[in-house]
């Protein structure tokens, strides 16, 4: 039982204190059972009050810490290890969240987000009185990476990882590498075509010898967690007839970077697949990539008035899509711009909804805007409507830049400005169990601190399948990935949350229910003592406490959250 | 002068400890690498440990920052100089460059001082403080900010009187006006450079009368308004102290204008310009706020979400740029633009203007190397030489670029672009490693 308790409240500089009235819950909790001393802090994640927080626990002489502060989400590691830092067993610190919970849920009610705060911090001081002194699970992490997607991202991973000294295993699905970019011509940005570039990484990752590339490759299963994940691959025969042939192999940590799908528009939106004047971008960027001569052809016809419409299946407010993706404003421009200057008489029409030429990207704008484009304007309100009749394509909208005047053009060719959406083969993400986001994205743990990471431990993401990216963006995300897993797995052990669940085998008489509430499938039959029972693979829990509600004779339970310990904060809290 | 020089020996130098600098450096010294991490400021944490909230989780900034630079500073593979500057960088071979490094004397004892603040209230010099954006005064004996790292006292010598009060106060006598500039010469295999960026000087713009009108900010100044560590507890006009209830923001200032020299996007301007906005509207409820802009681009993850969500909770955006802005008798300023979507000028009123200010280069990223070796861009950002192969490489081997010294970025595309230069300088040292 904890006697010396030290509790801080923090300020959060402002965003507690302007809703919670710290000083008041200091004194609420200071005489509380256990405590040993309760201090406010502006800032407690701050250096200056991490140092004062180790020099506490030893002239108090603390034996357990408390802080009220943020969602542990944030920082419940880092107060962890000032816990160690002052010589305390770091699991014995009990962190509550005030901010989330108290502050920002109830900024119309100071008074009630104060009670509320007060008995969140009782709650937390009835639990630290029980807390134990865990040790994290040690495990032995296999040394080798599995990237799964051979695109610019995957590619450039694995070349980073392999410098780093791991062995890599570089799956892709497609008989050949270089994803989306290997099929591109010119790069907006860039004096190098897709294709070339693609070439230059791959040529480039060949030159190592710790990297294994199996291409017409499909992880079918995973199993296990981080540190050990033994993955089944299938190898797809290039010719019908051929053998299928599967392996198995052993890696510490996976990178997924499977990137994106192009939008495809639906039957009628912007008169897409009723004309055949009607294209998407990447359609367009082949065309013009593959024409030949002075004049730009499709189907037979001559090409001179060209209107892009953009933000095909993006920034759909009330539709699918809700997000931005970013590259094609200026994919776009750059298509156009290749199509003026190479074929004869080109007129462009970009009917855009707010050019998003993002940094130095700007300067093709004005390239093209210097090249005598024009730029229409049009709200999501009023899209564009496309007509063809016969072979003649007509175009009607509200120009929101010159003021909202209905205006109405010719085009021989529509260019619809398709966007990235995730890869509708989810495989991968089903595999893993990788959460997405709003957006259906892989979603990271956290955009700034945890970027790269997933919620599931050892599993990183790497370029567009986290999001939109251009080719820059998707090789820094890549090459962080790649620093992230190596560093998850390059000590050789690896530590992971003693707070699992934990069976009594005694009372357990498996009825598998424990095994159906795991989200993770950390729960396996085991014989012990003659008799079926659930056991808990421990570095695959992650103390969600999901199985322990549902288990009729109460057999299993979650370590740091025993019954007695719940039963103690809810006395607090009511 | 202290002319001695002490020769040092790392594995990595890191100019810069802001976000990108940091993130760099933790990622080399959590790799096993052995990193020096120069800062020239009094504190870690760059710009981001100066600003309110962050687009577009509106997670408080320095809840993310604090942390980080405190994981830094107590690295055990990472040394840090603040108050110091890195004067040139020699690539001598492959794997072997020698960094001349001058650290400014503190006049303060770093790891005796308590931050008592006993030396700013006897310290009887007030200047402008810069943490705060000028916007209230500082001691010359002072705390840089609360959350600071090192959170110690400085002198700022240009500014003593040296009276010696604050001398006489400290308890701990950690206050040294005999401390002399040091010279230091480093040898280290490889270079991360994550110099940052400037604010454009709004100054540049005469018709925005910043300067002139007194309650025409800048974003900076904004963001130091709404900061947890804010320097009045609620948010003023700066002319006469009046909370403002019809606030305007001038978007693109001094972005996206040849005329000023900056063609290009600041890419960070309406994201963060709207992240304002939406912290006004919780903070002045009956504030009405209106974004003048020409393209709202808010093209990250989850940016055209919050874009909607501000839209949603009564932020008016009208599509036109500021042509001028002149001053009434009251301090309330008349913005003089074109309505794009009405095609007419209109001149509208408001009692407080933000000028969204962009990102210019920090031009010292290329006076430190021999001239013209370390290649800048038309910007003056410091090149990518393979901009989508190697987005860190530069024209010097072994020099990486992180974060915004190399472009404009936002907070997110700074720390990826920090990872990737600490990959690329880590398969660099490895690759030159003699046998």
């Amino acid at each position: 039982m904890k006697e010396r308790i030290g509790v801080y409240i923090c300020h959060c500089g402002g965003n507690i204190s302007d809703y919670v009235d710290v000083e008041k819950v200091r004194q609420a909790v200071e005489h509380e059972t256990g405590v040993a001393m309760a201090k406010t802090t502006v800032f407690a994640c701050s250096d200056a009050n991490q140092n004062d927080m180790v020099e506490d626990i030893h002239t108090h002489n603390l034996d357990g810490v408390i802080v009220a502060s943020c969602s542990p989400k944030l920082h419940l590691t880092t107060f962890r290890n000032v816990t160690e830092r002052g010589d305390l067993n770091k699991y014995t610190y009990v962190h509550t969240n005030i901010r989330e919970q108290a502050s920002w849920a109830h900024s119309d009610d100071k008074e009630g987000a104060t009670d509320k705060a007060i008995r969140l911090v009782k709650a937390a001081i009835a639990k630290s009185r029980y807390a134990e002194p865990l040790h994290p699970n040690l495990f032995e992490a296999e040394k080798s990476i599995a990237v799964i997607g051979a695109g610019i991202a995957g590619m450039k991973a694995a070349a980073a990882l392999a410098d780093k000294g791991t062995e890599v295993l570089l799956i892709e699905k497609e008989h050949r590498v270089g994803g989306h970019t290997a099929t591109w011509g010119p790069l907006a940005m860039s004096e190098e075509s897709g294709s070339a570039l693609s070439e230059r990484i791959y040529n480039d990752l060949l030159q190592r010898e710790n990297v294994t590339i199996m291409t017409g490759t499909e992880v079918i299963t995973s199993k296990g967690s981080i540190g050990n994940f033994t993955l089944k691959v299938r190898k797809r025969p290039l010719k019908e007839g051929d053998p299928v042939e599967t392996a198995e192999f052993t890696v510490g940590s996976v990178v997924v970077a499977t990137g994106f799908d192009s939008y495809q528009p639906k039957e009628g939106e912007f008169g897409f697949a009723q004309s055949d004047n009607v294209i998407t971008l990447p359609d367009f960027r082949h065309l013009i990539d593959h024409a030949e001569g002075k004049e730009l052809i499709y189907k037979g016809r001559k090409i001179r008035n060209i209107a892009y419409i953009y933000c095909v299946g993006s920034r759909q407010t009330n539709g699918e899509n809700t997000y931005c993706s970013r590259f094609c404003c200026t994919s776009a421009i750059h298509a156009s711009i290749l199509a003026k200057k190479r074929f004869r008489k080109i007129s462009n029409y970009h009917l855009n909804r707010g050019i998003r030429t993002y940094g130095k990207q700007e300067l093709l704008y004005a390239e093209s805007l210097e090249l005598g484009d024009l730029y229409l304007q049009w709200a999501e309100e009023t899209p564009p409507a496309v007509v063809t009749e016969g072979k003649k394509t007509t175009i009607t909208l509200r120009d929101i830049l010159s003021a909202n005047r209905e205006l109405e053009l010719e085009a021989d060719l529509v260019v619809l400005v398709t966007g990235m959406v995730p890869r509708a083969d989810n495989k991968v993400g089903t595999l893993f169990k990788l959460p997405k986001g709003r957006d259906h994205f892989f979603n990271e743990v956290h955009m700034k601190l945890r970027p790269v990471e997933t919620v599931i431990d050892g599993v990183t993401i790497a370029g567009s399948c986290q999001g939109p990216k251009n080719i820059t963006e998707s090789v820094n995300s890549a090459l962080s990935a790649a620093t992230k897993s190596y560093s998850l797995i390059s000590k050789g052990t690896l530590e992971t949350e003693p707070i699992v669940a934990e069976v009594n085998s005694d009372t357990c008489s498996w009825c598998g229910k424990c095994a159906e509430a795991c989200p993770f499938d950390a729960i396996l039959q085991q014989e012990v003592g003659g008799k079926m029972v659930a056991a808990v693979n421990n570095s695959v829990c992650k103390g969600c406490g999901m199985c322990t509600p549902v288990c009729p004779p109460d057999a299993i339970n979650l370590i740091n959250y025993s019954s007695e310990e719940i039963m103690s904060m809810i006395d607090a809290l009511v | 002068m202290n002319e001695e020089k002490k020769i040092i020996h790392y594995d990595a130098l890191v100019v810069g400890g802001g976000i990108a600098g940091g993130e760099a450096a933790l990622n080399l010294a959590n790799t096993g690498y052995r990193v020096l991490l120069v800062e020239k400021e009094r504190s870690l944490g760059g710009k981001m440990i100066l600003l309110s909230k962050v687009f577009p989780s509106l997670d408080c900034s320095a809840c993310i920052t604090t942390p980080k630079v405190s994981e830094i500073a107590r690295h055990k593979n990472i040394t840090i100089f603040t108050e110091s500057e890195v004067t040139a960088i020699d690539k001598r071979s492959e794997n072997d460059f020698v960094a001349q490094i001058t650290k400014k004397p503190r006049y303060v004892h770093v790891e005796d001082c308590t931050a008592c603040q006993l030396c700013e209230q006897a310290c009887p010099v007030s200047v402008r403080d810069e943490y705060q954006e000028g916007l209230i005064g500082r001691k010359a004996a002072f705390i840089p900010f609360s959350i600071a790292n090192p959170k110690a006292a400085a002198i700022d010598i240009e500014n003593c009187t040296l009276c010696g009060a604050c001398e006489k106060v400290c308890p701990t006598n950690c206050i040294d006006f005999t401390m002399e500039p040091e010279q230091f010469e480093l040898h280290a295999r490889t270079v991360v450079m994550a110099t940052g960026f400037k604010l454009f000087d709004p100054l540049e713009i005469p018709r925005y009368g910043y300067g002139q009108h007194k309650n025409v900010i800048t974003s900076m100044q904004m963001e130091r308004e709404i900061a947890p560590t804010r320097p009045f507890n609620t948010i003023l006009r700066p002319g006469d102290g009046k909370v403002p209830d019809k606030i305007a923001y001038v978007l693109c200032a001094g972005s996206r204008d040849a005329s000023v020299g900056n063609p290009i996007c600041s890419q960070i301007c309406c994201m963060y310009s709207i992240k304002q906005a939406q912290l006004l509207m919780g903070a002045l409820p009956m504030a009405d706020v209106t974004i003048y802009y020409i393209n709202i681009r808010s093209f990250g993850k989850g940016f055209e979400e919050f874009y909607q969500q501000a839209k949603g909770m009564g932020v008016s955006f009208v599509k036109g740029k500021i042509g001028t802005i002149s001053e009434k008798e009251n301090g309330n300023l008349i913005l003089r633009y074109e309505d794009i979507s009405e095609g007419v000028v209109k001149e509208a009123e408001h009692d407080m203007v933000v000028l969204s200010v962009g990102v210019k280069s920090n031009p010292d990223a290329g006076k430190i190397f021999p001239q013209g070796t370390l290649k800048l861009d038309p910007q003056r950002f410091v090149a990518q030489t393979d901009l989508m192969g190697s987005p860190a490489k530069t024209s010097i081997d072994g020099v990486f670029v992180a974060g915004t010294a190399a472009a404009p970025m936002d907070i997110p595309d700074s720390i990826l672009s920090a990872g990737s230069a600490s990959s690329e300088a880590i398969s660099y040292i490895k690759q030159h490693q003699e046998a």
